[in-house]
Formats: C-alpha cells, sequence, structure tokens
C-alpha cells in the first residue's frame, strides 16, 4: 500500500461548487485550499445539507452577496490539519462546523444568559473571521470569497477554530451535520431561547425544517399542544411526526386573522409563538397570537435586510410583560449543547432522521438547491465523494 | 351631635373637578354620585395626585378622549357603601383604587406569570369596567364620563371591587395614594416586569416620577449601576435620592446618539433599559443601548396610540435582545401593594420624596400647570373634610 502523503502546511486542490453569479447554478470546479492559519482547521468535508439562509444570500446581487463564493454551512468533516495555537483538535476528528462562533473566552461565552459571541461577532462575511482574508482561491488565483464563516460546499474548506465542535465520530454524519445549524436552531429556539414550559401551548408559524425542529424541541420540553400554522396542507401529516398536534392552513382562515384563529382556539392566545419564515407580517401575526402579559414572540426566521417590525409602541406596551426576542442558533452555544443534543439523538429521543428527505452526490448539488426551492424538501443532504 | 345619616343606597351630591373640554381648566362643580351597583364600592377620596396619563387624555380632542369627564387614577379613600356582593371591604374601610382590575379569578390574575386580568381588561373607557355604564352625572342629569375605572378627582367615586385594594389605614396618606400608580409601575417595571438582577446596569429614560421609581426599584433589586437620561439637568439631584448613579444630559450628546454615549459609557450596553417618557423614539434609543446577548428593554411610557416603533427583523432577530412592555408595573394589585407599603414601613421604599407639593381640592388645577411646567414629581390634591 502507497503512504499517504500528508498535505500539512500546503495548500490542497480539490473540487467545490463556486457560485459566480447570483441566483445562477453553482458550478463544480477545481480551487485550492490554503493550509489554515493560526486558530484554524482544515476540514475535510463528509457531507453537507442546504438551508435557507444558503438560498437567501444565494439571490442576493448586492452586498451581502458577493461573487464568486463558496456557499454552504450545515455540514460535518474531518480535521486535516489545524493551524499553530489550535489544542482542542487534531487531525482525524469528527466536527460540525458552526457559522455562531462559541471563543469561550468573551464576555458572552462564558455567560449562561448570552450565545452571541462578542469576540468573533456573527455577521455575512466574505472572510475568515479572525484573519479577515480568504483561504480559496480558483485555478486562475482569483479570491474566492467564504459564507457564514464556513463554506461547506467544497471537498476541503478552513473554519476558524471557535466554529468548530468535535464530536463523537460513531453518529451518522447524514443526521450529526443537522445540528450544525438547522436542527440546533430549530430545537434550541424552544428549548434555550423560549425556555419552553411542560404544559404549554406553542404556535410555529412555517412548517419548514426549521418550524418543525422548533416542534421538536417543544415536544421534548413538554409542550401539550403544537400548533403549526403553513400554507401547504401536506405540512400537517409531516408536522406530526414532529409533535404539531394542530395545523392551521394560513391560507384558508376566510376574513379572520391566523392570530385571530390562534387566540380563539387557545381562549388568549399561546403561551409561545415561533417565527420561522423571516415575514415581518407574520411575525407581527406571531405576535398577536401570543398571550398578552407573559408571551414570548421568538423570531428565527431571516428577512429580507431592512425589512422593518413593524409593530406599534401602543401593541408592545398593552402586551405588558408579553416579550418578543430573536434566537440566533437557536440560543445554543455549539461546543457545550450539540453533543448534548446528539446524546438524546443516540438516546432516541431527539428525533433527526427523519429530517432528510433526500441525499445526492457532490456532483448534483444544484438539485438540492431546485428541491428546496420548490418546497419539495425537508433536508437535502449532499455527499462528498470518499477519497481513499 | 346629630347622628349621621347613611348615605348608603342613595345618591350622593358632592363637589367634583370636572374637564369640559379637551386641555382647558378643570371647573370644580356639584354632581350626583349614584350609588354603588353590584361588585362596586363608593368612596370618599381622601386625597389624590396627578400623573402624566391624566394629561394625555385630558389633552385628547378625540377618542378615546371624551368629554364631560371626570379624570384622575392615582388616589386613596375610605369605602362609603358597598354594592351587593362585596364581601372584600366594608364601610370604614381604607382603599386604593388602581386602573389595573385584579379580579382574582380569571387564568391570568390566578397565574403568577400575568398582571392582565382578562375578565375586566385594561382599556380607556368611558365607563364602569362591568356594566358599561355611567355612575356620575351633573345637576342638570347628563352624564360624566369615568376615566381609566377610578376617575378619583371627585369627593365621591364607584370603582369596581377588581380594582380596589383595602390597605392598613396607619399609613399617612399622602404617600400611600402614590401606589395607587405612579410609584407602582415604576417600581414594579424594575421588580416584577424587568426582575432586575443583583448587581446589573439599568438605564432610565425619562426621570419623571416613574423614571424615579424605576430607579427606587432597581436600587431595591441591588442594581449597582443606575443610570438616568433626561433633558433637564436638575433631574440628577432629584435622582441620586432615588439611586440614581450616573446621569445623561440627553440635550448635550453634541453629535453621538444618546444610546451610542451609553454604549461607551457602559461598554457595550446596559442590562436593563426603561423607556419612561412615552416615545417610540426614545424606544428604539433604549433598544440601541440595552447589551446584546442577554439586554432587555422595557416599555413603561405612553405614546400616542398610533406611533409606531422602527426596529428592523435583523436587529431583533441578530442581537439576541428581548423587548416588551410593562402595564402597572407588571404587579398585581392586591397582592403586590401590601408587598410595598409595609417596604415603605420598614423604611426600605422611599416613597416621601416623590411628594413635591400639596394642594387643596379648590386649586387642582395648579397640579396640571405644574406638571405640564415640569416642576413638579407628583403633587397631592387633599380632599376637604
Amino acid at each position: 500500500m502507497v503512504e499517504k502523503i500528508s498535505t500539512a502546511g500546503k495548500p490542497i486542490q480539490c473540487r467545490a461548487a463556486v457560485s459566480r453569479a447570483a441566483g445562477e447554478p453553482l458550478v463544480i470546479e477545481e480551487i485550492m485550499v490554503a493550509p489554515p492559519m493560526p486558530r484554524e482547521v482544515r476540514i475535510r468535508i463528509i457531507c453537507t445539507s442546504l438551508c435557507h439562509t444558503d438560498i437567501g444570500i444565494w439571490k442576493l446581487k448586492d452586498p451581502p452577496g458577493m461573487y464568486p463564493r463558496i456557499f454552504g454551512h450545515e455540514a460535518i468533516g474531518v480535521v486535516e490539519s489545524v493551524g499553530k495555537g489550535v489544542d482542542e483538535v487534531t487531525e482525524g476528528d469528527t466536527v460540525i462546523p458552526t457559522f455562531i462562533s462559541d471563543c469561550g473566552e468573551c464576555e458572552d461565552c462564558k455567560s449562561k444568559k448570552s450565545n452571541v459571541c462578542s469576540k468573533l461577532p456573527f455577521k455575512v462575511s466574505p472572510w475568515m473571521p479572525r484573519h479577515e482574508s480568504s483561504r480559496f482561491t480558483d485555478l486562475n488565483g482569483e479570491v474566492i470569497y467564504h459564507f457564514m464563516f464556513v463554506s461547506s460546499f467544497t471537498e476541503y474548506t478552513v473554519v476558524d477554530v471557535a466554529h468548530v465542535t468535535k464530536i463523537d465520530p460513531s453518529i451518522s454524519p447524514s443526521r450529526a451535520c443537522l445540528l450544525s445549524c438547522g436542527i440546533s436552531t430549530g430545537v434550541g429556539a424552544a428549548w434555550k431561547t423560549a425556555n419552553v414550559e411542560a404544559g404549554s401551548t406553542v404556535a410555529i408559524f412555517g412548517l419548514g425544517s426549521i418550524g418543525l425542529a422548533v416542534a421538536e424541541g417543544a415536544r421534548l420540553c413538554g409542550a401539550t399542544r403544537i400548533i403549526g400554522v403553513d400554507l401547504n396542507p401536506d405540512k400537517f401529516e409531516v408536522g406530526k411526526m414532529f409533535g404539531v398536534t394542530d395545523f392551521i392552513n394560513g391560507g384558508e382562515c376566510g376574513e379572520k386573522s391566523v392570530s385571530q384563529v390562534i387566540n380563539e382556539m387557545t381562549g388568549g392566545g399561546a403561551d409561545y409563538c415561533f417565527e420561522c419564515i423571516g415575514s415581518a407580517s407574520l411575525v407581527n401575526q406571531a405576535y398577536f397570537s401570543c398571550k398578552n402579559g407573559f408571551g414570548k414572540t421568538v423570531i428565527i426566521g431571516v428577512a429580507r435586510p431592512g425589512s422593518e417590525l413593524g409593530l406599534s409602541f401602543h401593541d408592545v406596551l398593552h402586551g405588558g410583560g408579553k416579550s418578543i426576542m430573536g434566537s440566533m442558533f437557536g440560543g445554543i452555544k455549539a461546543k457545550t449543547d450539540i453533543p448534548i443534543l446528539l446524546q438524546r439523538y443516540s438516546d432516541k429521543e431527539l428525533r433527526l432522521d427523519e429530517f432528510v428527505t433526500h441525499e445526492i452526490q457532490f456532483n448534483d448539488i444544484n438539485k438540492a438547491f431546485d428541491l428546496l426551492l420548490e418546497g419539495q424538501c425537508l433536508r437535502c443532504v449532499i455527499w462528498m465523494d470518499k477519497h481513499e | 351631635m346629630g347622628e349621621k345619616t347613611s348615605t348608603a343606597g342613595k345618591p350622593i351630591q358632592c363637589r367634583a373637578a370636572v374637564s369640559r373640554a379637551a386641555g382647558e381648566p378643570l371647573v370644580i362643580e356639584e354632581i350626583m354620585v349614584a350609588a354603588p351597583m353590584p361588585h362596586e364600592v363608593r368612596i370618599r377620596i381622601i386625597c389624590t395626585s396627578l400623573c402624566q396619563s391624566d394629561v394625555t387624555y385630558w389633552k385628547m380632542k378625540d377618542f378615546p378622549g371624551i368629554f364631560p369627564r371626570i379624570l384622575g387614577h392615582e388616589a386613596i379613600g375610605v369605602v362609603e357603601s358597598v354594592g351587593e356582593d362585596v364581601d372584600e371591604v366594608t364601610e370604614g374601610d381604607t382603599v386604593i383604587p388602581t386602573f389595573m382590575s385584579d379580579c382574582g379569578e380569571c387564568v391570568d390574575c390566578k397565574s403568577k406569570k400575568s398582571n392582565l386580568c382578562s375578565k375586566l381588561p385594561f382599556k380607556v373607557s368611558p365607563w364602569m369596567p362591568r356594566y358599561e355604564t355611567s355612575r356620575f352625572t351633573d345637576l342638570k342629569g347628563e352624564v360624566l364620563y369615568h376615566f381609566l375605572s377610578v376617575s378619583s378627582f371627585s369627593e365621591y367615586t364607584v370603582v369596581d371591587i377588581a380594582h380596589v385594594k383595602k390597605i392598613d389605614p396607619s399609613i399617612a396618606p399622602n404617600r400611600a395614594c402614590l401606589l395607587s400608580c405612579g410609584v407602582s409601575t415604576g417600581v414594579g417595571a424594575a421588580w416584577r416586569t424587568a426582575n432586575v438582577e443583583t448587581g446589573s446596569t439599568v438605564v432610565i429614560f425619562g426621570l419623571g416620577s416613574i423614571g424615579l421609581a424605576v430607579a427606587e426599584g432597581a436600587r431595591l433589586c441591588g442594581a449597582t449601576k443606575i443610570i438616568g437620561v433626561d433633558l433637564n439637568p436638575d433631574k440628577f439631584e432629584i435622582g441620586k435620592k432615588f439611586g440614581v448613579t450616573d446621569f445623561v444630559n440627553s440635550g448635550n450628546c453634541g453629535d453621538k446618539s444618546v444610546s451610542q454615549v451609553i454604549n461607551e459609557i457602559t461598554g457595550g450596553g446596559a442590562d436593563y433599559c426603561f423607556e419612561c417618557v412615552g416615545l417610540a423614539s426614545l424606544v428604539q434609543e433604549a433598544y440601541a443601548c440595552c447589551r446584546k446577548g442577554w439586554g432587555k428593554t422595557i416599555v413603561v411610557g405612553v405614546d400616542k396610540p398610533e406611533s409606531k416603533l422602527s426596529l428592523t427583523s435583523f436587529e431583533v432577530l441578530t442581537s439576541g435582545k428581548t423587548l416588551m412592555g410593562s402595564l402597572f408595573g407588571g404587579l398585581k394589585a392586591k397582592s403586590d401593594i401590601p408587598i410595598l407599603l409595609k417596604r415603605y414601613a420598614d423604611k426600605e421604599l422611599r416613597l416621601d420624596e416623590f411628594v413635591t407639593h400639596e394642594v387643596r381640592f379648590d386649586d387642582i388645577n395648579k397640579a396640571f400647570d405644574l406638571l405640564i411646567e415640569g416642576h413638579c414629581l407628583r403633587c397631592v390634591i387633599w380632599m376637604d373634610k
């Protein structure tokens, strides 16, 4: 057997799905991936899945849209090499990259109350977070931009160690990768951000992967009534798998608003309302579907840049103790909470399998975009080809 | 001495300060106060104080402004008589009326988590809450409208039992009456709504009576830095009495916004920001200087009904900040007012310093002048004995 030559410290040539223009199919091409700088980790991606946020930014012609770019931020991989100053992980470790940093050093990361790292704050940046440069070039030497500090639509990527969580390698990668973004975001929103109490009523606007993950999280927290709102009636059957108990077709409420219907069904509003689409008007509906006095409205969906909430002063004041807040990555601290969620999956408490509705090869990555745009899938897992 | 004839069950003729037109001085005139209906209590007012919300609705030409009306909602009195089905209080009891209902029967009143009674929900109504009628008429028989279910600018008023709390009569009435609205609202916003943690940093926009009561509440909760924001520099000295540790003159920030200044002073934002003026633009400033990750912005002030908050979805999504309102400080009148009165009696909660002026009922319009000119905190209006 030929001994494997170490690639550590050298650039790697590999295949990536490059987005060269807004809204156009990705092109599989050979690229160069530079070695990791200090505090960085180079990862061989095993598999990755498509998330709506990739699509949202992929469609943008103007910043934060930037081209050429390597999208993808929900993934799992194996460490190929590490840069200086990295002790947490080593070559061969199985890791999950996350778009949110968990540096462990700043006030936010040290606090139990916050998951928004202030040392490497979240932004839709074209660069690596710490050194604000790119590790990717195409074969013409042209810089290729990063996406959300992960860029997983490539055989190899470079990720800052604050964005890397080492995990148990025995978990099936097409399940574990879901905790890199979508399922963690949804489950966390119920578990961490809202801290859903047992016996409560929850309303979820939008039953995509995120909304269904919120339902799953609410179910695990012991919510007894989980109302799902969607325009697609098929989502009810799908939703039942994740704990949805009641369904409202947002397009069939007649003259009533969805919030009126929910207020009637619940006798005054749900305890927690989650907006999982990214629509300011739905955020309003969610707020008004929430019990006055102590309900929590949680915004998870990513709206168009600049879009305003449009709540009135009066609405907020008269909601009394009812509160509204956003949830980034479900309020989850990647390095402590992802292993907890993986354990709950292994213990057969947390459902992950049912989120994966499609699996394809890397060459067919554009099919994943088609499926998600047509609303025909939950998570489509994209497998990188194996390397010997 | 002649035996006092009981007035129970009969209409009472007495004096009231009637607001007959938006923004015009109140007129002291004789009115008739009907006997209480079931679940109602007729109260002889001892003293009452003016609150900015009275002024707001006194100025309002269109609904929910409505005239002729008896304003006033912060007060203390003695029960003169009760309607049927009232067991909680009886003639002679000292009581505090509240604009917020605490019926004790609905899901909200029974829950620890909410103070928004759903049986008799809060609204700026011209009527009594349960029967939607008025107990007041002038001597021509014309209906006079109620205000916030209290209407305390009158020698006698009628209040629903859900809005009445019996209290210890030994506490000075010109202190106890403050817990009927303003000081409870402010202290409660810090204590109950925000649940301010020991050692935290608090910012208060607007150092009127409400804002100063928030400071007092935050101080009692153990906040270590209490930043007061106001246009009037005199408010700092006053604020110190209530626990304000730092002052920002919002008119003196130069090129910077108030929130920028506060973010600098606090190194990234405060744990809790309270808006106590009633301006959407200030709510936005408050949100901008509450700390990302865990900061809470609490809206306490009252703005015009149509005023919109301009916050982007992206900011709310990514900041980790919470936005909420606070009505009556999140307090449940019947359980929390006695707690606050006891804390005053135990010399923990300050009330005395809120009363900067005292006038007689005949001079009630002076109270309006003082508050509008920003020259007072609470002006207590004493009914004649």
